[in-house]
């Protein structure tokens, strides 16, 4: 009875990786995909910047939240850390912005740098990738007279969700990747 | 003693005459010979002169043209040679020059297809081009009033705001990967807002107005 499991492990066990295999993409490819969900995160950090950004007619802020929006999945959180405080408080990514654009500074500097993978993407059993990519956010915050009154550094993890999925276009089936951000998690917050 | 000397003499003349008769009739035999193994050898030479020649072509290990292979297969026709050999070897280098012309007549209207694909390729890259530098203007504006103007400037070329915007993220083993559709607004505004533009107009469709009705972008990684 055992050795009949252990063949039924190994016959099933070679066709799920069979089938597997099927599905891999070739490494240029899964390259390509891989960089078009950094891609999505640096878009992200633009519109961030943007929303942030006081200069920014309220009109074209508004826009671009809708924009930042569509980059998330639904009930999507972002982490939001204070070197004031030991807490991290979640928001919906809808409120974060909202809350970004209406922040109480004079002038706002956000900057992300350092983009980069901390977990690859990873194909899950039902098809979608799944990765992670950390970046370094620098806040910056001043005040009417242009005196810098707060700042830090933050670093953060997003999980990040790629899927294929097809759409007719005049007629023609279209593959295509569809990158969708997860929760935007704090990690640590410096000076 | 007399009557002797008078039969050799005549004896002698006899002997003379037969000697030059039977010289003479030999000599000229031996060059009739002559001519004719010389004949021989020339056409035995022609011979192999012919079925090396037509080796050379058969085999393509001649520097000839194959306009001049042609006319060395037509020359050695005309020759009449009689020999089977020559004759079979005349036939397979006929259909090799032959078959040699249609090669470079495949090749010389291949190469005119490319050319006229080159040119038509140069004249879309151009048309392109004309939209590659909208979008590059929208993204190099500086500032956002000056590229809703550009976005406004561009969005007359396309047929509804609505167009569809195809990015292919990558083209390998001939299939093509793309980012998620989009319109022709939010593309636009995606350029005014990331400031860069990282694509080249890969394709696009016009309606009999001569407006973009979809739009195919290659993303440069």
């Amino acid at each position: 009875m055992k050795k009949i499991a252990y063949l039924l492990i190994l016959v099933f066990g070679f066709g799920i990786t069979g089938a597997f295999a099927q599905d891999n993409l070739s490494p240029e490819r899964k390259q390509a995909v891989d960089s078009l969900a950094l891609e999505k995160v640096r878009d992200l950090s633009k519109y961030i910047s943007i929303i942030g950004n006081k200069e920014t007619p309220w009109s074209e802020a508004n826009r671009v939240i809708d924009r930042a929006e569509e980059l998330f999945m639904q009930g999507s959180e972002m982490g939001v850390s204070s070197l004031n405080r030991t807490e991290i408080n979640y928001y919906s990514v809808r409120n974060y912005f909202e809350r970004l654009m209406r922040l109480n500074y004079n002038k706002v500097e956000i900057d992300w740098y350092n983009i980069e993978y901390v977990s690859d993407l990873q194909r899950q059993p039902d098809g979608t990738y799944v990765g992670v990519i950390t970046i370094f956010q620098r806040f910056r915050g001043y005040d009417k007279e242009g005196k810098l009154v707060y700042q830090d550094t933050t670093k953060k993890d997003i999980t990040v969700y790629v899927k294929r999925k097809e759409t007719q276009i005049g007629g023609r089936l279209i593959g295509f990747w569809d990158v969708l951000l997860g929760d935007i998690r704090v990690k640590e917050t410096t000076i | 003693m007399k009557h002797t000397l008078k039969f050799l003499t005549r004896l002698m003349m006899v002997f003379l005459i037969t000697a030059i008769a039977v010289g003479g009739a030999t000599s000229c035999k031996s060059k009739k010979k002559l001519a004719a193994e010389q004949a021989a050898a020339a056409y035995a030479k022609k011979v192999d002169q012919a079925k090396g020649d037509l080796n050379a072509i058969i085999n393509r290990t001649s520097d000839w043209t194959v306009d001049e292979q042609r006319q060395r297969v037509a020359d050695i026709r005309a020759e009449n040679l009689d020999d089977p050999e020559v004759q079979k070897l005349i036939t397979m280098a006929e259909k090799e020059v032959d078959f040699q012309q249609a090669e470079l007549d495949r090749k010389a209207e291949e190469e005119r297809l490319r050319k006229e694909e080159e040119a038509r390729l140069m004249a879309l890259r151009s048309e392109y081009e004309v939209f590659d530098n909208q979008f590059k203007a929208i993204a190099g504006a500086s500032s956002v009033d000056q590229a809703n103007q550009q976005i406004d400037v561009s969005l007359q070329n396309f047929s509804s705001p609505d167009v569809p915007v195809l990015i292919i993220i990558s083209q390998v083993d001939g299939i093509n990967d793309y980012d998620k559709p989009t319109t022709a607004t939010q593309f636009l505004n995606y350029l005014k807002d990331v400031k860069k533009y990282e694509f080249q107009v890969e394709s696009m469709k016009t309606d009999a107005s001569g407006k973009v009705t979809e739009l195919e972008l290659l993303k440069k990684w």
